[in-house]
């Protein structure tokens, strides 16, 4: 037995699921969104996606570069400075004093020395980088692209990548730390910067026209029109002739998404059919109970696709079973409540609000273990013997 | 009886279980060895008081050290020969404790006590707690105060479940001590007077469970394949629908379980007057040269066994004392069985997970799978800022029976176990 042996706790044997894996699978979950999106708006959709995704991956790189110190470098010590100072007044006296060559070859000596230990622990910050790499920051670039019109510009789609990554997961902690959803924030982010060119046609203009390339999303006609039976439901259903957002339009690949989530067990089945049901059921409650109107809004606008991929966002939902319930149905009533008196899409927003509430929920609803019987319960047991 | 399908259980996981490296080997006996270091401690509670010294001559079953205390075992010679010396030495889980050292002659002189024949029910828990028998399942509780509660019981649950990957020591031993087995069930239940007597085997085990439905006065439950399916308040809620409270004994419930090893050194007890020196173990994993299922005496170094077993096939990653999923680690092969010992495991770098922890991704996978439906999470948040009590509180860590599922599932391989019996260890001080 050699010294290779590894010590620890139980179980010695462990699951072959990684964060990487599971994060890739949300990937591959989100690829028919995103072909649909390249599909339905060209160029448009494919720069904003990319440009989304390498910002995000860049942003994420140069925090950590700079977090661990790959910038600390250092190229002169005292002793070079003290070095070069000789030189400089060896020079002004003697110019062919003998001794001048050597502290030179000294001089450079210690200099290559230091500049070869900047330059190496700049290396090893870009070794742990990609050894912790475990592509977050690919999904929240991509899934942040997908919520946005085309209409956005490549360097507002930048800013709102660099912004979601450092400011809203980077800065809290990196992966598993952070308190509100990145792609979420940086579409609230960029709504608020840039609604003036990138949202006004998305979220207040009425459907009709040229919609394709204003992006008017087909919920804020009915919200501000009343016009429900504008589109047949298998437009809206494929997002064919429908303006909304690049990944946002196509519901069949949303669905196609969701099936390969549950099916990798990612995310639980009811977890988005529980948040889009309540929503839909509590707009067609605030609607006077219109039954015909439940379709036509839970597949309009961002419900579907926020249900399915910015909800489910393990970091910034509840970790139990009761309070996932409780965080769902929040989500649901908040959304139709919101859509109904902003007219506008609010899905983002109303995951952001809720995101804030999720440390409350973890500290209250705590499932009790297996065996637990209410103390009241057993009190009557005793009396009763 | 037929075997009835086992309640389903809410949370466990589905391990690849591994166990066709050993589950064709029969049990072989393994050669006396020259020289045995029996622990003290041998079961749950105090250690035993030696009752030999140094030179003593001692034959095989001969008590060596008494109980001391309610809750601890009788220990016995597991071979013929003298008593060298009484010594300290570090035990596989790192702390130091009191062993016996024997230096065998080689004669195999027997000292058992004498047959009973249709014992009372007092007579067979004297028998018993005369013989050191304790849990052989793996917490080496001492099976004669485990068959005296203190509340009416009615049932009698035979845990052959083995729900540990690479074990099969319990599945041989039902194979080819079927008869034993149920004989010191009776014996059991004699004891603790009732007659419904279920045994809960896992489905992975067709031909143990084809082999009890021949005998009339025993249940037989086929259990679905979920680790921890062998866990006692799993077991007793898979095979009779009872929930045991939290705090609470399985007789609280009026259930007792019995592992069929123990089973087996009750009927060995009662009708050949055999004390409980020696069990069946396991040697498994794919660092093994032959996987075997041998049957050892207490007391025999590691390295002694893994040499009968063809010694290593390659360098192993990990080197594990009982099962995978709750054993311990250890990093020399100059350690010693105890009666608790189920097995003995090998593992290369393909089969043992050592991967770096990753952060924490809430995704509550550890909460989803818990058998006991606690929130792991929050015990290895709040313990490692050094908040026990809010780690213990928010966690319900102290129902925590310490299965490994939570750190099995998580994909971030956080070391939950670890943050756990830190957070119970902090706990138990505190009280």
């Amino acid at each position: 037995m050699d010294n290779s042996i590894v010590i620890s706790t139980p179980p010695h044997v462990k699951s072959k699921r990684t964060t990487r894996k599971i994060m890739l699978d949300v990937l591959i979950a989100l690829a028919p969104a995103a072909i649909c999106g390249i599909v339905y708006f060209l160029v448009d959709a494919l720069v904003i996606e990319i440009t989304a995704v390498v910002f995000a991956v860049l942003a994420e790189f140069i925090y950590i570069f700079i977090a661990k110190g790959g910038f600390s470098w250092k190229f002169s010590d005292d002793e070079s400075k003290a070095l070069s100072k000789e030189i400089k007044e060896l020079k002004k006296q003697n110019a062919d004093d003998p001794s001048l060559a050597e502290k030179e070859a000294k001089l450079k000596e210690i200099k290559d020395r230091l500049r070869n230990a900047s330059f190496g622990k700049s290396t090893n910050v870009c070794k742990a980088f990609i050894h912790q790499f475990d592509f977050t920051s690919v999904v929240t670039g991509l899934i942040l692209a997908l919520i946005l019109p085309s209409t956005a510009n490549w360097y507002e789609v930048a800013i709102g990548s660099a912004f979601a990554i450092i400011l809203v997961k980077m800065v809290f902690g990196g992966t598993g730390r952070n308190i509100a959803n990145p792609a979420a924030t940086g579409r609230v982010f960029m709504f608020i910067s840039f609604s003036i060119t990138t949202f006004t046609a998305a979220n207040f203009a009425a459907i009709g026209g040229d919609t394709l390339s204003t992006g008017a999303t087909y919920l804020s006609g009915y919200l501000l029109q009343g016009n429900a039976s504008a589109m047949s439901l298998v437009d809206l259903f494929l997002g064919t002739g429908l303006a909304g957002c690049i990944g946002e339009t196509c519901k069949l690949a949303l669905i196609v998404g969701y099936i390969y989530l549950v099916v990798r067990k990612v995310i639980k089945w009811w977890q988005p059919v529980l948040y889009i049901a309540v929503a839909g059921l509590m707009s067609v409650a605030i609607n006077g109970f219109d039954f015909t109107l439940f379709l036509p809004y839970i597949l309009s606008g961002g419900l579907m696709f926020g249900a399915i991929f910015m909800a489910t966002d393990y970091v910034t939902s509840p970790k139990g079973v009761y309070g996932q319930i409780v965080y769902y149905v929040c989500l649901g009533i908040l959304t139709a409540v919101l859509r109904h008196f902003t007219g506008i899409e609010v899905v983002s927003f109303v995951i952001l609000i809720m995101n804030l509430f999720v440390p409350l929920i973890d500290r209250y609803i705590i499932r009790k273990p297996f065996g637990y019987k209410r103390e009241k319960k057993v009190k009557q047991n005793k009396e009763g013997k | 009886m037929k075997a009835v399908k086992g309640k389903l259980l809410l949370g466990g996981i589905h391990v690849p279980d591994r166990k066709s490296l050993a589950n064709a080997a029969p049990i072989e006996v393994l050669p006396p060895p020259d020289k045995v270091a029996i622990n003290l401690s041998q079961s749950l509670g105090r250690p035993s008081v030696p009752c030999v010294a140094a030179g003593d001559a001692v034959k095989e079953g001969q008590v060596i050290a008494t109980a001391a205390g309610p809750i601890s075992s009788q220990v016995f010679a597991s071979i013929s020969g003298t008593v060298k010396e009484i010594k300290s030495l570090i035990t596989e889980g790192g702390a130091e404790s009191q062993f016996i050292v024997i230096e065998g002659d080689g004669s195999g002189e027997k000292e058992y006590m004498q047959p009973l024949k249709d014992p009372s029910a007092e007579e067979i828990k004297q028998r018993i707690y005369d013989a050191g028998i304790v849990g052989l399942g793996g917490a080496g509780f001492p099976t004669a105060v485990k068959i005296a509660p203190k509340t009416p019981v009615d049932t009698l649950i035979l845990n052959g479940a083995e729900c540990e990957p690479y074990l099969t020591c319990d599945h041989r031993l039902m194979l080819e001590n079927t008869d034993e087995i149920a004989r010191g069930a009776r014996y059991i239940a004699k004891a603790l007077g009732v007659t419904k007597i279920l045994i809960g085997i896992e489905v992975n085990k067709p031909d143990c469970i084809q082999k009890f439905e021949a005998y009339d006065d025993i249940g037989v439950v086929a259990l679905k394949k979920r680790y921890p399916m062998g866990g006692e308040k799993q077991l007793i809620y898979s095979c009779t629908g009872r929930k045991v409270g939290i705090g609470k004994l399985p007789a609280d419930s009026g259930v007792v379980v019995q592992n069929v090893a123990t089973c087996f050194a009750v009927c060995e007890a009662v009708e050949l007057g055999k004390p409980l020196y020696e069990r069946v173990l396991t040697v498994s994993g794919k660092a093994v040269n032959e996987p075997k299922n041998l049957k050892v005496r207490v007391g025999t170094s590691i390295e002694n066994i893994v040499d009968y077993c063809g010694g290593e096939k390659s360098a192993p990653k990990k080197a594990i004392l009982g099962g995978p999923m709750t054993g311990i680690a250890i990093k020399s092969y100059d350690l010693y069985t105890k009666k608790t010992t189920s097995g003995i495991l090998l593992m290369t770098e393909e089969e043992a997970a050592a991967e770096e922890p990753t952060p924490c991704l809430n995704c509550g996978m550890c909460a989803d799978h818990c058998p006991m439906h606690l929130m792991p999470m929050n015990t290895a948040f709040y313990s490692s800022a050094g908040d026990y009590e809010l780690a213990a509180k928010l966690g319900n860590t102290m129902s925590c029976i310490e299965c490994g599922v939570c750190e099995y599932v998580c994909p971030a391989k956080r070391p939950l176990i670890q943050a756990i019996r830190k957070t119970k260890a902090a706990m138990r001080a505190k009280k």
